[in-house]
């Protein structure tokens, strides 16, 4: 794809007319038996799926509050239509929220309410047929979850919740997504997404200290399983496997090293990210979590600390301490069980940016700036954290903090057009479970909103280096920046800033 | 009584009937269902009394409506103010007995009836030519604003256009109404195109999307305060389901209840 | 289930045994994908596949462009070279041909 076909793209702002059924299909690849098995759902779609769904919705609208409230209140004013990437990338009229909720309400409609009974034409309910049911496949697996469409929606409405619910009735009829149902049941047996051994981990580890003591000369250590220490450490398990983010890793590193704060890695919970968020299941998100919980109790430590990692960080900072009792304030004896055990001097859980941001804060750090002059950056906000969770315990925190993190490591800072960050940002189009090869082309369309603020950065402000605090939006910047005639090498993690500009201290000088 | 009077007579009771006994359930029943996870949307408020300031922005300026569409927001706005304004506007039909001097003092509100129709004809347009909202739109979508149109334009026509029906007998019926001393209506059919409408959209409002009302108090979106690390927030079956399995750490995972 | 010379692979592409390997089939693979295996090509499988012999597992990048450098000289040992043999990723495309399972994850 060359500039000038770029240039010839309506901006990000312009909205496509409708393009009917252009991303119909047959969605992702489906989940095999054993990997459903695995998760306890069905192997395969039950022959009576359409009474099991069915009474499915039953029970999780009696569950989520979110999902009754949602599916009776929309009014259909339609000004979340034009607010969602995959919609302004596709111009498929199914990806508008309020369609793609409309899928699962028209469904609601017919079987649970007096209008759609009686009236189904009227109020536009449908049955739930097999037509249906492959249009939820494949169009609730072009929703990112990113939940920047609920910002918008004057009743609150968030079509990531019905999205996440219609996917956990998907797998309870047996019609799972490959790639997210996987790996989750690697997590659930090895620990990490990757399925990546101890041995191979604790070899990457001691490689990496190598590097940075052959780089820096000092003995910066990436500790593993060590009993007592201060701080665990939860990061995505791409950290340690992926490029750009095992330079994040590093950074964090160093940060740990100058603070002097003990902490360790964990080989048996080697990974933050947790796609039981993804499929909407409240017990396999909750098991991914217990493992963390175990980690904390088994290695003894003080305090949690999460690494760059979106959804994950909603998932820790948003539902740990329901899931787990790893947070504070809980009364019961389960949570207590933890939380009399973390420091509770610090936020449980802690981001990493809220550690290295508290450090700056308190000058324990310092950072040759002129390092990172050859870049001029620019910050995503990942659609998790920024919609989804706080840093700082004041408000906005969430786009506060990675800034003044970015800022203190680098002279040249500059954000993307206001109508995609912060709150409005736009995902990366990689989310929610579709950064999976089967589903490129939509991760290059649904990439395009925020591809076009980048462009226009870079062409007023000469950014090259684009920031993010997500192993997902890393992975997927890297695959589609070249789409649209970028360098997919501009995607860095925010703590290989802070990594190139931390001033570290050699052992012999301390 | 004249047919036509009891069957509005009773229409209207039906339609209290359903308005009260549907909403309840509703209200109820969001009310029951627990919200599991927090799940607030940002910009996130930290405390209560923020989530107070957002609901209460939300509810009387529709602040995010403002946000998302500046002109979606000037129809659907002038029309609720509007909406709310007339039905100050009516109080004085419905009062018994001795009527408050404010009451007697709204008559000017009745100007209301401008911005009410501008909205809903605004609403209307863009339903019918912004293609992504003409793609969402059911039959119903349309027909709710028809009807509200169909009252606002019927009422300007009685009061503006000097079609006025007898004053009294609205008076009589529409107190009797509340005072259950029923009485004849005035028969016009441009009055009973006005009343009509209203009636059948307070039936169905707790079985139509009118529950948009009562739904905006409920979104766990809007009404959470995010602090979800200071405070453990943990849904009823959720805890049960804790409390029955003992959390089995070595195996890292619930054991059987 | 398709299938590459006899061997079964998944709709990605990938063997589903590690043993079912062979020259040939990693030679089917990359014609495949319009690539032609040269030695660099080479060194890159014989790393993977000793790594994942060892870990049961597939090195990650950074292990492996310093083990390339290591063997082809430091100025190979970097992902942008890595990319330009395996245009899908040196991991993605690299354990294919490689004949060992896809890497999944936030990759
Ligand atoms: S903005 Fe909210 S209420 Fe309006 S159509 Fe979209 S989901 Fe429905
Ligand atoms: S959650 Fe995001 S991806 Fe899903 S419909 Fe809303 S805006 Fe689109």
């Amino acid at each position: 794809m060359s500039i000038n076909s770029i240039e010839k793209f309506p901006t990000y702002l312009a909205i496509p007319p409708l393009k009917k059924d252009s991303m119909a299909g047959n969605g992702p690849f489906k989940a095999s038996i054993e990997i459903q098995k695995d998760l306890g759902f069905p192997g395969e779609k039950v022959d009576n799926w359409q009474q099991v769904a069915i009474n499915k919705i039953a029970e999780t609208k009696s569950k989520y509050r979110s999902v009754q409230v949602f599916l009776d209140s929309c009014m259909k004013c339609g000004v979340c239509t034009d607010k969602c990437h995959y919609y302004l990338g596709t111009a498929d009229p199914k990806n508008m929220p309020v369609a793609r909720q409309d899928l699962f309400r028209s469904v609601y409609r017919r079987h649970f309410t007096f209008a759609g009974k009686y009236f189904p034409k009227l109020v536009g309910a449908k049955d739930f047929d097999e037509d249906m049911l492959d249009d939820w496949y494949n169009y609730f697996h072009q929703c990112s979850q990113c939940r920047r469409c609920a910002v918008f929606c004057p009743i609150g409405i968030d079509t990531a919740e019905i999205s996440m619910a219609a996917r956990e009735i998907m797998n309870a009829i047996g019609v799972g997504q490959k790639y997210p149902n996987q790996i989750l049941g690697k997590i659930n047996k090895i620990g990490n997404n990757l399925g990546m051994p101890e041995p191979a981990l604790r070899d990457t580890l001691a490689d990496l200290e190598e590097e940075i003591e052959e780089e820096t000369g000092a003995s910066v250590k990436l500790p593993l399983d060590i009993k007592n220490s201060e701080v665990l450490m939860v990061t995505p398990s791409a950290d340690f496997f992926a490029e750009p983010h095992i330079d994040g890793l590093i950074g964090y590193a160093k940060v740990f090293h100058q603070s002097g704060v003990s902490w360790t890695l964990s080989s048996y919970a080697s990974e933050a990210a947790n796609f039981g968020m993804f499929i909407g299941n409240y017990d396999v998100m909750r098991q991914g979590a217990l493992r963390i919980r175990k980690a904390a109790l088994d290695l003894n430590v003080k305090r949690v600390v999460v690494g760059e990692c979106g959804h994950a960080w909603r998932v820790a900072y948003s539902f740990w301490n329901t899931l787990t009792g790893l947070g504070s304030g809980g009364s019961d004896e389960y949570s207590l069980k933890l939380q009399n055990q973390l420091d509770s001097n610090y936020p449980q859980p802690q981001h990493m940016i809220e550690f290295t941001y508290d450090l700056i804060q308190r000058d324990k750090l310092s950072f040759d700036k002129s390092k990172n002059d050859h870049r001029v950056v620019t910050f995503h906000d990942s659609c998790n954290v920024a919609r989804g969770s706080n840093m700082g315990d004041i408000e906005n925190g969430q786009f506060i903090l990675p800034r003044e993190v970015i800022k203190a490591a680098c002279n040249n800072f500059s954000d993307m057009h206001k109508s995609t960050i912060k709150s409005a940002t736009f995902c990366c189009g990689g989310g929610g479970g579709l950064l999976t090869d089967d589903l490129i082309d939509l991760r290059i369309k649904g990439a395009k909103p925020r591809m076009h603020a980048l462009k226009r950065s870079e062409q007023d402000n000469g950014v090259n280096t684009l920031a993010a605090i997500c192993a997902i939006c890393k992975s997927q910047f890297s695959k589609v920046l070249p789409n649209y005639d970028f360098d997919p090498y501009m995607i860095v993690s925010v703590h290989q800033l802070v990594s190139d500009a931390i001033i570290l201290t050699k052992d012999s000088e301390t | 009584m004249s047919l036509i009077s009891i069957f509005f007579t009773l229409f209207f009771y039906f339609s209290v009937l359903i308005f009260i006994t549907g909403l309840s359930y509703k209200v109820v029943q969001y009310w029951n269902t627990p919200a599991p996870l927090k799940i607030p949307i940002a910009p996130a408020p930290l405390t209560k009394s923020g989530v107070f300031l957002r609901l209460a922005k939300e509810v009387f300026l529709f602040a995010t409506l403002f946000k998302s569409s500046k002109w979606t927001w000037l129809f659907g706005w002038s029309f609720h103010l509007a909406l709310v304004l007339l039905f100050f506007r009516h109080l004085v039909y419905f009062w018994p007995g001795e009527i408050p001097l404010i009451l007697l003092k709204t008559e000017p509100l009745k100007y209301a009836a401008y911005p009410l129709i501008f909205g809903l004809i605004g609403l209307l347009g863009r339903r019918i030519f912004v293609d992504r909202v003409r793609y969402i739109s059911a039959p119903s979508d349309y027909l709710m604003l028809l009807l509200i149109i169909l009252i606002g334009a019927s009422g300007m026509l009685m009061t503006f256009a000097n079609n006025h029906p007898n004053m009294l007998l609205v008076k009589n019926f529409a107190e009797g109404l509340i005072t259950f001393q029923w009485s004849e209506l005035p028969k016009e059919a441009i009055f009973l195109a006005h009343i009509f409408p209203v009636f059948f959209l307070i039936a169905i409002f707790p079985i139509s999307k009118l529950l948009h009302g009562p739904g905006i108090f409920f979104a766990p979106t809007l009404n959470q305060v995010d602090d979800a690390r200071k405070k453990r927030h943990i849904s009823n079956w959720a805890m049960q389901k804790e409390k029955n399995t003992k959390i089995d750490l070595d195996h890292n995972q619930d054991k059987g209840s | 289930m398709a299938e590459i010379l006899g061997m079964e692979v998944d709709e990605e592409g990938y063997l589903l045994k590690v043993s079912d390997w062979s020259i040939e089939i990693a030679n089917v693979m990359s014609e495949e994908d319009g690539i032609e295996l040269s030695t660099e090509h080479w060194e890159v499988i014989n790393f993977l596949q000793s790594y994942y012999k060892e870990y049961e597992f597939a090195p990650a990048v950074r292990v492996l462009t310093k083990a390339i450098a290591k063997k082809l000289g430091n100025d190979k040992g970097n992902s942008r070279y890595l990319y330009s043999l395996f245009p899908y990723g040196p991991a993605k495309q690299g354990c294919r041909f490689a004949g060992l399972p896809k890497p999944t994850g936030c990759v």
